[in-house]
């Protein structure tokens, strides 16, 4: 009887280690059919909304297999919730490495999430392709598989002080900046700028991401007279932020970041205080008439008309088109070797984002800004052009 | 700027003030801290919010509908939360409230998404007022003031005059005694529940219509209400008010001079309150007889 048990518990097990084992030939991340490719994000939980960005590259993977696919490989998607928990993160994407056998990952939209999973992507000699969180610690040190292609936070700032100083000619700027390595950068980024001008911002407020009471934050700011206030922070934040000023009278030019430039959003929950507010973004205007923006936004209503065609989906497409790019340039004899070849050797590309250049030395490929304001209604106005952030410290290197 | 913080400071006092009440009549009669009364206020606001834009009825009466299905919903969670629970530690109640949280949270992130919203109320921010030099005062801290007082002067005349709110603080003070005495306890709490309920409601709404409404938004007024509960002295309603304006006033003088170290001021004043005086500044100490 014993020794039936034994029998049967071991049948078992084995049984479940190969339901468990990858289903498809192991390591290599495609076949003759299919490459494999997954993202992260937060599809629920508080973070919900940046969600968009999983969705848009499914839509740009869904073009592309309409097409034909690449060289006769259909690509084939995998979406994972992380719900924006950097312990979930990790879980999700080893689950998508051990278990579906992927070959590159695009976007990715965690802050501290991704650079916990740095390690173990390039480990696992992982392609990724556009983590959304523009961290330096993300991008630095330079991993051969991990390829950046939006602004380092640090760099918008920059670009963002510089047009409030040298175009819409403001002396005095304050920054309000979430007390995290986001915020932190924001706040090295206009440091830099100021730097350059031999100016010193009138105040530097620290805030929690969670507070919801930003009196005193505000009061402390209006004191310093500033003429711009520059938000580095959360979107919550940065209502919160615009209503208490709202009820002492302070009506400075706000300005903030891509995380704040989702005009429609903003100004909604706003209440319409955003109207005026200028951001830096690394998309194109939503309304753009670029050819390519206008192919992917008809797309959008057709094959996904339930998505608001935002700064957040469109945020989804721009991270895939690299990969896609490269997939077709590396030719019908894919290897990760083959593909790498083709993002290092990425020369003034463009599609709805910044211009990207990387080599085999440098993979933080943006350096790159447009200046947004948000018009009547959440409409998208556009500034100025893209701006570079000449200077930018990790070009130096 | 002293007296603009002091307004400040006030109001958004009055609003933690509320709030604790909300907490604290729920803990008076079963001495149990409700996790989940952030999440009730908050997917009662979602009601009001679906109501006012969907339905796009009157703000009153959406009001007023709010206020039933708040007290509708306290009523319920305890009855189908807490009172099926066989002879429960206090731990495993506080155990069941915060699943009841994680439930509404979820329900109301299914219902509406995560994505924040805008919810408004008469009493916009916007319109200001300045009595004196300096000193800005708007609607909403006025009708939070005014919502306030009139809230602490109705439990007031409620515990003190009515046989419901007598039979409250009887259960509240022995409950095997107020059965004896004929006190239907069940329904007390169930009572009790609701009534916090709606309390809470009402501060949530305060909240939401000075930052945005969604899923998370009463997670920390919620610890921030506590912390005036605490601070006040669980037991008494009119201390955990002075609390909340006290602890609003506290964080605004040090949110001023030290920014970065405002979000631990409110978990110092708990540390802080537990150690010196356990019972809060104004309850009176409660010895417990062997």
């Amino acid at each position: 009887m014993k020794a039936s048990r034994v029998w049967i518990f071991a049948v078992v097990a084995v049984l479940g280690l190969l339901l468990l084992a990858p289903a498809s030939e192991a390591g290599k991340g495609f076949d003759d059919k299919e490459v494999r490719v997954g993202q992260f994000g937060p599809l629920t939980g508080p973070a919900a909304p940046w969600g968009a960005v999983l969705r848009g590259s499914a839509l740009r993977f869904q073009l592309v297999n309409d097409e034909g696919g690449i060289h006769g490989r259909k690509i084939k998607y995998f979406m994972r919730d992380d719900q924006y928990n950097p312990a979930q993160t990790v879980t999700v994407i080893k689950e998508l490495v051990e278990n579906q056998d992927i070959f590159a990952i695009v976007g990715g939209v965690a802050g501290a999430g991704s650079i916990a999973a740095k390690d173990y992507l390039t480990k696992n000699k992982i392609i990724w392709i556009g983590p959304t969180a523009s961290a330096r610690e993300l991008v630095f040190p330079q991993t051969p598989y991990l390829f950046c292609l939006t602004p380092l936070y640090e760099d918008e700032a920059s670009i963002m002080t510089k047009y409030l100083v040298e175009t819409a000619k403001m002396k005095k700027i304050a920054l309000m900046y979430q007390n995290d390595s986001y915020g932190q950068a924001g706040l090295a980024g206009m440091r830099q700028r100021l730097a350059k001008y031999k100016m010193k911002a009138v105040a530097e407020i620290p805030v929690e991401p969670t507070e919801r009471d930003l009196a005193s934050h505000i009061m402390k700011i209006k004191n310093a007279g500033p003429e711009a206030v520059i938000l580095w922070v959360a979107p919550t934040t940065a209502v919160i932020s615009l209503k208490t000023a709202a009820t002492i009278g302070f009506k400075p030019q706000w300005a903030g970041g891509t995380p704040l430039a989702d005009y429609p959003m903003m100004h909604k929950i706003s209440g319409g205080l955003w109207e005026g507010v200028i951001n830096t973004s690394y998309v194109e205007p939503p309304d753009s008439s670029l050819p390519v923006v206008v192919k992917y936004r008809e797309a959008q209503k057709k094959y996904m008309p339930e998505e608001r065609w935002g700064l957040f989906f469109m945020g989804g497409l721009l991270v895939a088109d690299p990969l896609i790019d490269a997939l077709k340039k590396a030719g019908k004899k894919l290897s990760l070797e083959a593909v790498l070849k083709q993002l290092n050797s990425a020369k003034n590309y463009k599609t709805i984002g910044p211009t990207i250049n990387w080599s085999k030395n440098q993979h933080q490929g943006v350096d790159s800004a447009m200046i947004w304001k948000c018009g009547p209604g959440g409409k998208t106005m556009v500034m100025q052009g893209w701006t570079q952030n000449e200077l930018a410290t990790w070009k130096k290197k | 700027m002293i007296g603009q913080l002091i307004i400040e400071g006030l109001a958004i006092g009055a609003c933690y003030g509320l709030f604790a009440i909300a907490v604290v009549i729920i803990y008076k009669t079963s001495e149990v801290v409700n996790f989940a009364q952030g999440e009730m206020a908050m997917l009662s606001t979602f009601i009001a919010f679906h109501i006012l834009n969907y339905y796009h009825y009157p703000f009153w009466l959406a009001f007023i509908l709010t206020m039933a299905f708040a007290i509708l919903l306290g009523v319920l969670i305890e009855f189908l939360f807490l009172r099926p629970a066989k002879h429960p530690s206090l731990l495993g109640l506080i155990v069941i409230t915060l699943g009841a949280e994680m439930l509404l949270m979820g329900l109301a992130g299914w219902k509406w998404g995560a994505e924040q919203k805008e919810f408004v109320v008469p009493m916009s921010y916007q319109v200001t007022h300045e009595p004196f030099q300096g000193m800005i005062i708007n609607d909403w801290a006025i009708a939070v003031f005014v919502t306030s007082a009139l809230v602490m002067v109705l439990l007031f005349l409620f515990f003190k005059y009515t046989k419901l709110g007598i039979a409250m603080r009887a259960t509240q003070q022995n409950k095997h005694a107020a059965k004896i005495m004929g006190i239907r306890v069940e329904r007390v709490f169930s009572i009790a529940w609701g009534f916090s309920s709606l309390i809470g409601t009402i501060a949530a709404m305060f909240f939401a219509s000075r930052s945005t409404l969604d899923p998370g938004f009463m997670l920390e007024p919620f610890l921030r209400a506590f912390a005036a509960a605490v601070l006040g002295g669980l037991m008494s309603i009119p201390g955990v008010f002075i609390g909340g304006e006290l602890l609003g006033l506290i964080e605004n003088f040090f949110g001023y001079v030290w920014p970065e170290w405002k979000p631990i001021v409110a978990f110092a004043v708990i540390v802080l309150v537990l150690c010196f005086r356990p019972s809060g500044l104004f309850a009176k100490h409660y010895v417990k007889k062997v």
